[in-house]
């Protein structure tokens, strides 16, 4: 299996800028949304969805594909407008997010949404399922690989470090962590709150080979992406530096952002800057 | 007389030989749960995640997504205390296929103490939407519920006490998901517990019919489901009932009791054995926590009797 578009990065490029304009939309439309995240992960997503995952848009549940988890939850709107640029929702069910039973709901639902594989909203929880993705594929000597993308902020909770312990104690070579390091969680800087750094020598010391790339950038990350696949007996973990609100001026590496919504003019302004 | 986790342990040996996506998750718990004989036959099914239950509950999840059919065996206040919100957001939010085994409940670890003490776990899991909860009481309903829970596709609880016993139930015992099991018919009052108390309840029983007393006896091993109408009809006849749980008396078995004698007009009188709101049990031996809550035959039957008068 191999992924459905194998797009090259300046293509990657064009539709992070679509996706990023649909995030816009949606949220303005839905009147809510996590705006910052959502245009911090854009670039790893579109990476993902149009260049490394290995899937079948005609089988989605096909047992061999890679699984792909986004445990922080709340970038849900991103994930949206990711999958329906790849065609695995349709874009108009953009327009239902956060609606009465909509299918789109703030946090991502299996039960709900195609190609969504765990229901994830809470922090902390990705990476321990993904580890056992990870080791339930080792156990059945199955290809499929397992990609995670975790926010900065999130780290801090102490699921994420039992479950580190245990992706390179049974040598889980094929699972990808991806931080989103934008810098910034809720209520402000994660230094400020709750210093992470040095994330890349903790990360190390917890036995994953780390690499650090430019988050907002499809090439580094696609090549960074390919060079995790060469068996190390070694979890991945990809410190994806990025910048929250990326692509919209007045958005970029504001706390404020984590879950405002453009509104009357700001509408415009972010679509403009996105053209 | 057979340690029930045996049971348990004998019954997943039985399933692994046909399904190698049978695993067994533990957290440095592979004492507790006696799965020795499982490790020796199957050392590349069971995994053991240290003690980090959240992670342990996560990564059965996970599993189970990757295709396998993941047991997880640990302590139980540990499996519902510390990781509540994985039981509830990886296993029952996100329908998992995962059977969650809560080993040595309620006093079982006595002397240690109530961080040991688990008396909230029926509660807590019956409050998750979709869980089914088990409690069985003696080595073939181990047995049956554990192959049941196998079968079944979506998250399942079951409670196992460290507890020997012989078997309760006659030879042709067929457990029945939801179904309440009645052991002895009577006329005068009803006894109803679940899990290894339903041993005190036998005894009780036995004593107050030496007294003159007709009891209705009955064990309920599932929770949820619970078919509310065979648990009513069960009821029915009697004046007053005894609920007996090594258990918070909020959310698990006499709550179930007393919602359903409103809720169905019953008219009978309830009294609930458990422990009451507002403290934790002591740390002393299992024996002496039960007579203090009349949780032992003796107090079953004392309570019985007043309620009778």
């Amino acid at each position: 299996m191999k992924n459905p578009f194998c797009l090259k990065p300046l293509d990657i490029s064009e539709k992070s800028k679509s996706i990023r304009q649909s995030i816009i939309h949606m949220n303005s439309f839905a009147g809510a949304g996590h705006t910052g995240a959502d245009l911090s992960e854009t670039d790893i997503l579109a990476s993902l969805y149009f260049n490394f995952l290995r899937y079948d848009l005609n089988d989605l549940k096909n047992p061999e594909r890679d699984r792909f988890i986004l445990s922080k939850g709340h970038g849900a709107g991103g994930y949206y407008c990711a999958l329906a640029e790849a065609g695995i929702i349709d874009k108009s069910l953009l327009e239902t997010y956060l609606q009465k039973d909509s299918t789109l709901p703030g946090h991502p639902v299996r039960q709900k949404t195609p190609a969504v594989e765990f229901n994830t909203g809470a922090l902390g929880h990705g990476l321990p399922v993904s580890a056992g993705l990870a080791l339930a594929a080792k156990k059945q000597n199955r290809d499929y690989r397992t990609i995670v993308l975790l926010g900065d902020g999130e780290l801090e909770e102490g699921s994420n470090w039992e479950a580190s312990m245990s992706a390179a104690h049974f040598k889980l070579d094929n699972l990808i962590v991806i931080v989103d390091r934008n810098g910034l969680q809720l209520a402000d800087r994660t230094e400020k709150i709750m210093a992470l750094e040095p994330l890349d020598k903790k990360f190390e010391a917890f036995g994953y080979s780390v690499r650090k790339v430019d988050g907002n950038d499809p090439q580094q990350i696609i090549d960074c992406l390919e060079s995790c696949t060469a068996s190390e007996g070694k979890p991945h973990l990809i410190l994806a530096e990025t910048t929250k609100g990326k692509g919209v001026s007045f958005i970029e590496d504001q706390p404020s952002w984590h879950h405002r919504i453009p509104v009357g003019d700001e509408i415009q302004k972010a679509i403009e800057e996105l053209e | 007389m057979t340690e029930i986790r045996d049971s348990f342990v004998e019954t997943i040996i039985e399933l692994r030989k046909t399904d190698d996506k049978l695993v067994v998750l533990v957290s440095d718990s592979s004492s507790t749960c006696r799965i020795k004989p499982f490790m020796e036959a199957y050392p590349e099914s069971v995994v053991n995640v240290g003690i980090a239950e959240q992670n342990l509950v996560g990564m059965a999840a996970g599993m189970s997504l990757g295709g396998m059919i993941p047991f997880t065996a640990n302590a139980a206040p540990f499996l519902m205390g510390r990781s509540n919100e994985q039981v509830k957001t990886d296993i029952c939010y996100s329908n998992t296929n995962v059977k969650l085994v809560g080993l040595n409940p309620g006093f079982a670890y006595g002397s240690l103490g109530p961080t040991h003490h688990c008396l909230d776990d029926l509660s807590t899991a019956l409050s998750f939407g979709n869980i089914e909860v088990y409690a069985p009481c003696d080595p073939e309903e181990v047995a049956q519920v554990t192959s049941y829970a196998y079968k079944k596709e979506g998250p399942v609880y079951i409670r196992l006490d460290s507890f020997k016993a012989d078997n309760i139930h006659p030879s042709d015992y067929k457990f029945t998901p939801g179904e309440p099991v009645v052991l002895s018919e009577g006329k005068d009052i009803a006894i109803v517990s679940t899990g290894t108390i339903v041993h005190e309840t036998i005894k009780a029983a036995e004593n107050l019919e030496a007294k003159g007393v007709s009891v209705k006896l009955i064990n309920l091993p599932s929770l949820r489901p619970l078919n509310r109408d065979a648990l009513a009809s069960a009821l029915s006849g009697v004046s007053a009932a005894v609920s007996a749980e090594e258990h918070t008396l909020y959310g698990g078995l006499g709550s179930i009791l007393s919602d359903l004698i409103v809720e169905k007009g019953l008219g009978l009188k309830l009294k609930k054995l458990g422990v009451p709101e507002g403290e934790f049990a002591p740390a002393s031996p299992r024996g002496d926590i039960r007579k203090g809550y009349n949780l032992d035959s003796e107090g079953i039957m004392d309570t019985c009797l007043k309620m009778l008068k």
